[in-house]
């Protein structure tokens, strides 16, 4: 058997935009389906599909990224910061994905979560991707491991805070 | 230092801001000489962009060289230099191959980083009295002695002489041909301006403010007065009924019909319509992936009614982007020094810095005579 394909993302903020860049193509999507009275469940779906995405990149971020970079740059105001943004998405997540496809409320957290987002990217990429860059942290070398989580927690369906009733079952959603 | 700040929707004014300096060693310190007001401020002026309160102004600038850091070596203080609006590195993959406007680097993420521009990286702009250059040895274009007695021709090496210029290279001009321009702002005059320079035998520009128009016929251009609704049909007069060999976009998505309304695809569709079959259209108005601020439905999630089956049975093909800035600013430049062009003719206003907040209101209000206008932070009042 030949060894599987090394993954092919010069570097990790090429990575971790990426998944920026998938998420904000899919609340433009949803912001279209709102105009177009789309029906609730398609909503509800894509809703979903965007809160489970979320969920998978802040919590490799969280979990390897953020620490990383901490330690690199040293400036604990710019990650803490970052962290709590994180918080604020996770709660407008779970309130979510509480929501019955039909909740009144659906349309408008799904656009909430869409400015905190977009404002949590900018300062990302505009302050701490650029820092990230300008210190000796190893880019490239964090690669391989951010996307070993990132499949993993992917095919566990987004590691959720509440514990999963079967732990077998897989989400797919995620697929 | 005294800077034009962004405070808000038809908001700005001059304020005292910190100095501007050197942050890494391989920036440049520049005193502004000059900084243009581009078409494009306005879309963050009008607040139709992500532009964040309290940032400064200004992608198109020149000054003087007054401090270097330590790992600059080719740019010296004295150096008069005119900075390309994009920032790029030199040594990502999209700068290695001369695609400045595409810098992978100086803003992670995006294509393309620039000097006070919403989305393009966190740089102050130069509308300013002084303004930090990164990369100073790769963004730096220094200019040849005698620069001082043409100084507004070189600072249109900033953006719009570069930028009209990328419309012809977009498009394909080549000599002996015929080209449509849709616009007779800055960007369409220098469009116009940069097909004549490269040969073409008709150069028409399309719009409707009859004072714009009156500066293209000054070039040699062909003016189409568009105000009946009639550009489509002149065009196609001119061109024997086969339309132009080539077709530029210099309006972008705040388009406006006969009427002042924005209708975003105009200008796209009257390209595809006016532009012959296997012809080419370059596009650099600018037009931008999600708009919650127009009125228009397709619009607001940054898309058009694109007339893209007759696009297809004509065979034409397209080209889009900002200008990489890097590419043309040095042949240009000689164009400048050894007389061969003059891209001032277009400026209408030169005026101090403090009265920048006016010159916005006018320029945008489209106010006559108002085409372009150039700032200088040493001008007394």
């Amino acid at each position: 058997m030949p060894n599987p394909t090394p993954p092919a993302y010069e570097d990790v903020l090429l990575l971790l935009d990426a998944d920026h860049k998938l998420v904000k193509k899919m609340f433009i999507e949803y912001a279209g389906l709102v105009e177009d009275d789309a029906p609730a469940a398609a909503k509800q779906q894509l809703a979903l599909k965007i809160c489970q995405d979320i969920t998978v990149h802040s919590q490799i971020e969280e979990e390897i990224f953020y620490p990383a970079v901490r330690e690199a740059i040293g400036d604990d105001g710019l990650i803490d910061h970052a962290e709590e943004e994180h918080a604020h998405a996770k709660e407008k997540i779970a309130e979510i994905q509480r929501m019955s496809a039909d909740d009144k409320g659906m349309d408008d957290a799904v656009k909430e979560l869409a400015t905190m987002i977009d404002e949590h990217v900018m300062e990302e990429l505009e302050k701490m991707f650029l820092q990230a860059q300008y210190s000796d942290l190893d880019l490239r070398g964090m690669v391989p491991q951010l996307v070993a989580r990132k499949k993993q927690l992917q095919a566990q369906g987004g590691k959720m805070k509440e514990p999963t009733k079967k732990a077998t079952t897989r989400n797919q959603v995620a697929a | 230092m005294k800077a034009l700040v962004y405070n808000g929707p038809r908001d700005v004014s001059v304020n005292e801001v910190p100095d501007a300096t050197i942050e890494r060693p391989t920036d440049v310190l520049v005193k502004i000489s000059s900084t243009n007001i581009c078409g494009s401020d306005l879309h963050m002026y009008e607040g139709r962009t992500g532009m964040q309160a309290g940032r400064i102004l200004g992608h198109e600038n020149m000054g003087e060289v007054i401090e270097v850091g330590a790992a600059v070596d080719r740019v010296k203080v004295g150096d008069r230099v005119c900075l390309p609006f994009n920032i790029g590195c030199g040594f990502c993959a999209n700068c290695e191959k001369g695609l400045s406007g595409f810098c992978l680097t100086c803003n992670p993420g995006m294509a393309g980083a620039a000097y006070g521009f919403a989305g393009m990286g966190p740089y102050s702009g130069g509308q300013a009295e002084y303004l930090r250059v990164p990369y100073g040895d790769y963004n730096c274009l220094i200019l040849p002695r005698g620069s001082e007695e043409k100084e507004n021709d070189y600072v249109m090496l900033s953006d719009i002489f570069p930028t009209g210029y990328h419309a012809t290279e977009l498009a394909g001009v080549q000599p002996g041909e015929t080209v449509v321009i849709y616009g007779a702002g800055p960007v369409g005059l220098m469009a116009a301006y940069s097909a004549i320079i490269r040969g073409a035998a008709l150069v028409m520009v399309v719009d409707n403010h009859k004072d714009r128009l009156a500066l293209a016929t000054k070039i040699g251009a062909v003016a189409i007065d568009d105000t009946e609704g009639m550009g489509i049909e002149q065009v196609m007069e001119l061109t024997g009924g086969v339309g132009a060999d080539r077709g530029c976009e210099c309006v972008g998505y705040q388009c406006c019909n006969m009427h002042r309304e924005e209708v975003p695809n105009l200008t796209m569709n009257n390209l595809v319509a006016t532009v012959k079959a296997t012809g080419r259209i370059g596009v650099v108005g600018v037009f931008i992936p999600e708009d919650p601020g127009s009125k228009d439905a397709l619009q607001k999630r940054g898309q058009m009614a694109f007339d893209f089956g007759q696009f297809w049975v004509k065979g034409q093909s397209i080209g889009t982007g900002q200008a990489n800035v890097k590419a043309y600013n040095r042949f240009l430049s000689r164009l400048i020094e050894k007389d061969k062009v003059k891209p001032s003719w277009i400026v209408s206003h030169e005026l101090p810095l403090e009265q920048a907040p006016e010159a916005y209101k006018k320029f945008d209000a489209r106010k006559e005579g108002w085409t372009k206008v150039v700032l200088k932070p040493g001008m007394k009042k």
